[in-house]
């Protein structure tokens, strides 16, 4: 065999997954998976099913659960009948095998170029006497028989895999999967063209995983190529490129085992194999092992910790990935009777990783995906077909990897007893929690008119007099309601909004505030306030005259199908409110686009919904941009407002990647929490975000940016940061490190910053950070020094911090320099970094030649 | 000739370096004026009502080319008094890639335009890459067969359909920052390169409003700065080159690397679509090092939507990297060549992309080379320079060190570079080297420097064949 091969160049990707108690069809990966398009090529897709029916399946209970279930990809339909004859029937009893059902011509399917494999489908069991003689002959005695009997199974699949997909040779079959209750289909073209050829629409299982491949290497594109991969019972997808594959393979290869696909993804799934079921490391140990604890973050480490994971490190670092990588991991555990769905993200993170919970009654889903906007489809289809489900999930958050805190992994885990239920834990088995105490609304029940009707009719009059007033009426009524109350007063909202533009105009702040602010939501869920509002905007929204009927009035609606009739508008007070559904994610007919021809014809307002994952919002406008406004709802894609000249976004939501890259000027304002490299090479500008932003925010800015982020940084906050002398009209970034909890308070988070390096090479800016109990230690440095605060800098930030507070309620003097109960002055809770002065870095004064 | 205006645009220094010192023995030499008759190169000068010779102009001297020439001044003088020899100065210039005579050959061919023959303007003396490879022409005389007029330089950029852009010769400015190089240096490219009909780079600082961008480049990284971006120092960093780049003056500028949002193909993607969304028109140039998967990066970014591949080697050169990265990386540039040559044309995507190679590119031989090996042109940076009169003293990071006045944005030492001049300059460098080509080309009955493109035929590669060599 090839002693170093040339592995297949891979890099890009789009992965998502799910795990769900209820057992979910396959049409629900559908729509997450055609939102990702935009990360894979079309050359290779997989999905991977964990937990399976066994109606769906056509076999018993017991089958299902004890049987393997090999599926074979038939590239050459002759290879079956060799398989068969030297595999299959003499070592292994045979339960069922069929082919599995498709499409009759695979060109019926939009977008498949290349005609997928045939895959035959097989539950088996090893014949007894066979195995006992493989027991014998290789001393497994002490072994549980079970196990030894997945030992020969996955020895039966590699010598499959070496004779009919050797690398060198023809290309005839090749095993997709073989553990047990679980499945893998993979294909040259878009994941979810899988689940219309093969059929698996309304196929059932617990754990979906798909994958958009995105390889650049071979004209010619192979199956076998696509992720995802198998170990025994796992099923493995991987978004990222490792730089180490050759020495991974070696560090394999000393321990027996032998890549055979040539990709980096496969060697990432033997070894997570090989720490499993050879080493039996649990979990923990197996994610140390592939993303080890280094630097600060291990210093914090209980001592125990630290022994047990240098001895790791010091055993298995050779075999650890490098450089970018993103795993999602579905997994039966037959031994222990769960399921699982898992993601590991490396120590750098230099993938994007969303994590998300639904926690109800009756449902409870995880789900992890590249960006928010999948997560989102996800849910919006499932929510369609079962309103048990809700739009939008109870929690959103992102790993941070190789850290003391979470280990960049999260895990959720369904239990296979009757009443299934699904837990999340981080590596280190920490609970990750949503409070109990709060109830989900359920929208499948029908609206009753409440008995008070009129009188709520009389008080919703009263109410619409002023936003804000309206705004206090419906908090109240959220705390105060029962869902049912709920549901129908804000029914009632769409009506007047009908009435005339006024009352709409309030409706819409009315409604958009109490989906922004935080708040005690009595003992209702967050979530379904937020799915009761947004339904109940997209139809105001849905109800807009559009566009071409020509009227007095300043709402006017395009979506996909009147776009041609964009035109310029009668007054500039006009908003635009725009269907972004069906509009391609970038390109020339994508709404990006779509804006700068508005922005051109002199549209200055927009109001942009139904976003799933369109990028490039507010990118291409061109300079001076001052005085258009756009509010965006639901989810937007990467790059929002990037190189922003003087415009001003609203983002009534969460914001994924790359937001306000290049930022010259302008306001950017979210509603939540953002993505990776948040205002990356910024040069101006204001920004006010509410939650958290993940890796990397502000990194390489320069010129005078002024950010506000009341949640904390993943990490590598404002690195290489250029903005001169803040005092002097440079920029400067303030975190105030707190969150919400369930009523709507705010309080500290455990550490104000959780990250490693914080400001690391900056040679000009500052951050003013709240850290009333000196949390933050020195060592989080490079390049900068902790100072205090002085009057000048507290008279600098104090205005954005007032601006802060009549975006989001945050109070200055109530809940910024509040600690513990306690009034104290800004020195005592703010502290301030800058660059240390090295004079090589920094012009000189005086006269020199 | 080539459809470029020339003019003499001499040095702007009186007592300029040059290699050959003429020399006059007044004790001899009578002041009788035939060598000031015979000189056709204005050596020698007698002034009218002057009794005396003026003292020689020897930069002007062709040296000992001029022996076998009836007027050659040495052989004419009935006095003997003059002799030539190698100008002291001569020696301080020069090392192994950019020797002595290549610095002096640009800066001929600057002055008037024209290419200069012998080997010694065509090779350096680094023992490897380019100087140890030769063009084997063909033995018979063409002198008649092709038409010089008729022979194309001209080279497209984008080749994936849409609005054609091409330009006049296959070699186009690198990225040069406002910052790194001065105000007037970064006009004077733009000007001859407008006036050539080929692009100039801004470099990442910025650009003046006069200047439209067409194509937008991509520089994941450069050969010469391994694990880098640029530095521009404090010192660098005046109020202008503040104003450009909307940082604060005296504040150190570090150029990332690498591209924080770009950590994977498909995040590449997502970065050319982004640019492609903020000017729909501009072609994309992806600018790489060279590193051991070249090809990969080559086809992943075709298949990202960009126009351009651009590999830029180990051998180039750069003012703003820290000591101890400037010369020590990446794959060799003739290496790099034909593998993504080979590797694209294997995928079917060689006539889709154009491959543009850069790092070190000294003359128009050098060019040729590169084009030879498999690129469609290249990109030069350290030539332009040395043809605004650099010497490669190697001082380019501190804001006063430049004895030249090209690498630096101070008022008064950035004066020493008229926009005039030096546009007319780098004119003079292209019409020379597009010169040079052009009889390459024609050596060879090609009509088209398209034709040259992965020609490996046309060249001998010295250290493993000793045959074939041709001058």
């Amino acid at each position: 065999m090839n002693r170093y091969p040339n592995s297949e160049a891979e890099g890009g990707c789009g992965v998502v997954g799910f795990a769900s108690t209820i057992p979910v069809k396959g049409k629900h990966i559908f729509k997450p998976a055609s939102q990702m398009h935009n990360r894979g090529n079309g050359k290779g897709g997989g999905i991977a099913a964990v937990g399976l029916s066994h109606e769906d399946l056509g076999v018993t209970k017991s089958i299902l659960r004890d049987d393997y279930l090999l599926h074979i990809a038939l590239l050459d339909p002759e290879a079956q009948k060799e398989i068969e004859e030297e595999f299959i029937t003499p070592f292994m009893d045979v339960d069922k095998s069929e082919r599995i059902l498709t499409v009759a011509d695979y060109r019926e399917i939009e977008g498949l170029e290349t005609r997928p494999p045939d895959v035959w489908r097989y539950f088996v069991r090893v014949k007894v006497d066979v195995l006992d003689t493989f027991i014998r002959e290789n001393q497994l005695g002490d072994r549980d028989r079970r196990k030894a009997e997945d030992e020969f199974i996955y020895q039966t699949s590699f010598t499959i895999n070496t004779r009919f997909y050797a690398s060198l040779g023809e290309k005839r079959a090749f095993v997709l999967s073989h553990g047990r209750n679980m499945l893998i289909l993979k294909i040259v073209g878009y994941a979810e063209n899988i689940v219309k050829y093969y059929k698996l629409e309304d196929f059932r299982a617990h754990v979906w995983i798909a994958h958009q491949r995105y390889p650049t290497k071979g004209k010619v594109w192979h199956p076998g190529g696509a992720h995802p991969f198998i170990g025994m019972h796992e099923a493995l997808v991987h978004n990222g490129d490792f730089a180490n594959y050759h020495s991974v393979v070696e560090y394999l290869e000393q321990r027996g085992r032998h890549p055979l696909f040539l990709t980096d993804t496969e060697v990432a799934v033997l070894l997570f194999d090989l720490l499993n079921r050879k080493y039996n490391y649990p979990l923990e140990y197996i994610i140390e092992a592939m993303a080890p604890t280094t630097e600060l973050d291990f210093d914090r480490l209980p001592p125990e910790k630290q022994e047990i994971y240098h001895a790791i490190q010091t055993s298995h670092l050779h075999g650890s990935p490098d450089g970018p990588w993103f795993f999602i991991i579905a997994r039966n555990e037959p031994y222990e009777d769960y399921f699982q769905l898992i993601g590991i993200t490396d120590t750098s993170m230099l993938r994007p990783q969303v994590f998300a919970l639904v926690e109800d009654e009756d449902v409870q889903i995880g789900l992890i995906a590249s960006e928010k906007q999948a997560i989102d489809a996800t849910l919006e289809s499932l929510s369609e077909e079962d309103k048990r489900v809700p739009s939008v999930a109870d929690k959103y958050w992102n790993a941070r990897g190789g850290s003391y805190t979470d280990g960049g992994a999260f895990i959720f885990t369904v239990r296979w007893d009757e009443r299934k239920t699904l837990v999340c834990t981080n590596k280190f088995g920490e609970m990750v929690k949503i409070p109990k105490s709060k109830m989900h609304c359920d929208c499948t029940l029908p609206i009753i008119l409440p008995p008070d009707n009129v009188k709520q009719r009389e008080r919703i009059e009263v109410a619409l007099k002023s936003p804000h007033k309206f705004f206090e009426f419906l908090k109240r009524g959220v705390k105060e309601w029962d869902c049912n109350t709920l549901r129908s007063t804000i029914a009632e909202l769409t009506t007047y909004a009908k009435e005339d533009e006024r009352k709409k105009a309030i409706v819409i702040e009315g409604l958009t505030l109490l989906n922004d602010r935080r708040y005690d939501t009595g003992n209702r869920k967050r979530s379904s306030v937020v799915q009761i509002i947004k339904e109940a905007l997209h139809k105001i929204f849905d109800e807009t005259p559009p566009l071409e009927v020509k009227r007095i009035g300043i709402y006017h609606l395009i979506h996909w199908s009147n776009k041609d009739s964009l035109r310029s508008p009668e007054r500039d007070e006009d908003i635009l409110i725009v269907n972004v559904a069906k509009f391609p994610p970038e390109g020339e007919g994508s709404i990006a686009r779509l804006f700068v021809k508005a922005y051109q014809m002199g549209w200055k307002k927009f109001i942009v919904y139904n976003a799933q994952g369109q990028r490039f919002f507010g990118s291409g406008l061109g300079p001076h941009t001052t005085g258009v406004r756009i509010d965006v709802y639901d989810s937007p894609g990467d790059y929002l407002g990037s190189s922003m000249d003087g415009a001003e976004i609203y983002i009534h939501g969460d914001g994924q990647d790359q937001l306000g890259q290049i930022l010259k000027n302008g306001k950017l304002v979210v509603f939540g929490d953002v993505g990776q490299t948040f205002m990356y090479g910024a040069k101006g500008g204001e920004a006010y975000v509410l939650g958290n932003t993940a890796g990397r925010p502000l990194i390489n800015a320069v010129g005078r940016p002024r950010v506000v982020i009341n949640g904390t940084c993943l990490d590598y906050l404002a690195e290489s940061f250029m903005a001169g002398d803040p005092l002097n009209g440079g920029g400067f970034v303030v975190v105030n490190g707190l969150e919400s909890d369930a009523k709507g308070n705010l309080r500290e988070q455990d550490t104000p910053y959780p990250g490693s390096n914080l400001f690391s090479l900056a040679s000009g800016g500052a951050i003013y950070i709240r850290d009333p109990h000196s949390k933050l230690v020195d060592e989080l440095l490079n390049g900068g020094e902790f100072s205090m605060l002085t009057p000048a800098d507290w008279e600098l930030i104090l205005p954005y911090l007032k601006e802060n507070e009549r975006l989001f309620g945050i109070s200055v003097e109530n809940d910024l320099l509040v600690v513990n109960g306690d009034k104290k002055t800004p020195q005592e809770v703010y502290r301030k970094i800058k660059p240390e002065k090295i004079p090589l870095l920094v012009a000189c004064n005086e006269e020199d030649d | 000739m080539t459809g470029i205006t020339i003019k003499c645009a001499p040095s702007r220094f009186p007592n300029e370096i040059y290699e050959v010192e003429v020399k006059r023995d007044l004790y001899k030499c009578i002041n009788c004026g035939t060598c000031a008759k015979v000189c056709p190169f204005g050596v020698h000068e007698r002034k009218p009502g002057y009794n005396r010779i003026s003292k020689p102009v020897s930069y002007l001297c062709i040296g000992t080319s001029c022996e076998d020439k009836p007027f050659y001044c040495v052989a004419q003088c009935h006095r003997k008094a003059l002799s030539l020899e190698k100008s002291p100065n001569y020696w301080t210039i020069g090392d192994y890639r950019w020797t002595r005579d290549l610095i002096l050959g640009t800066w001929k061919q600057a002055e008037t335009g024209i290419p200069l023959k012998g080997r010694r303007y065509e090779i350096g003396n680094s023992g490897g890459g380019f100087d140890r490879m030769f063009f084997n022409f063909p033995e018979e005389d063409v002198k008649d067969k092709v038409e010089e007029e008729a022979i194309s330089t001209e080279i497209d950029l984008n080749k994936r359909g849409g609005k054609k852009i091409s330009i006049k010769v296959p070699f186009y400015g690198g990225g040069m920052s406002f910052g790194s190089v001065s105000l007037s240096v970064m006009v004077a490219r733009a000007k001859a390169a407008r006036t050539v009909g080929t692009f100039t780079c801004t470099g990442e600082g910025g650009f003046p409003e006069e200047l439209r961008v067409k194509i937008v480049e991509f520089k994941y990284a450069q050969g010469a700065k391994p694990g880098l971006g640029g530095h521009l120092l404090g010192d660098k960093v005046t109020p202008e080159v503040a104003r450009m780049r909307e940082a604060i003056p005296g504040t150190s500028l570090f150029s990332p690397f690498p591209f924080h949002s770009v950590y994977s193909v498909e995040d590449h993607k997502k970065h050319v679509d982004w640019i492609k969304e903020i000017n729909p028109d501009a072609i994309v140039s992806v600018k790489v090092s060279t590193p051991k998967d070249v090809d990969m990066v080559a086809v992943g970014s075709y298949y990202a939507g960009a126009h351009i591949i651009h590999i830029d080697g180990s051998y180039g050169g750069t003012g703003a990297a820290p000591e101890i990265a400037k010369k020590n990386i990446a794959m060799p540039i003739e290496y790099a060549i034909p593998i993504v040559h080979e590797f694209l044309k294997e995928e079917g995507l060689r006539d889709k992309m154009t491959v543009i190679a850069s790092g070190g590119i000294r003359t128009a031989h050098d060019a040729a080379k590169a084009i030879a090996l498999g690129a469609d042109g290249v990109v030069i940076g350290t030539a332009e320079l040395v043809a605004l009169g650099c010497v490669r003293c190697g001082n380019c990071e501190s804001g006063r060190g430049c004895p030249r006045g090209i690498a630096t944005t101070d008022p008064e030492l950035a004066r020493a570079v008229d926009v005039k001049w030096g546009a007319q300059r780098l004119i003079n460098l292209y019409a020379a080297w597009k010169c040079a080509i052009v009889d390459i080309l024609k050596r060879f009955e090609m009509r088209s420097v398209k034709e040259l493109v992965g020609r490996y035929d046309c060249l001998t590669q010295v250290d493993y064949h000793t045959e074939g060599m041709n001058s």
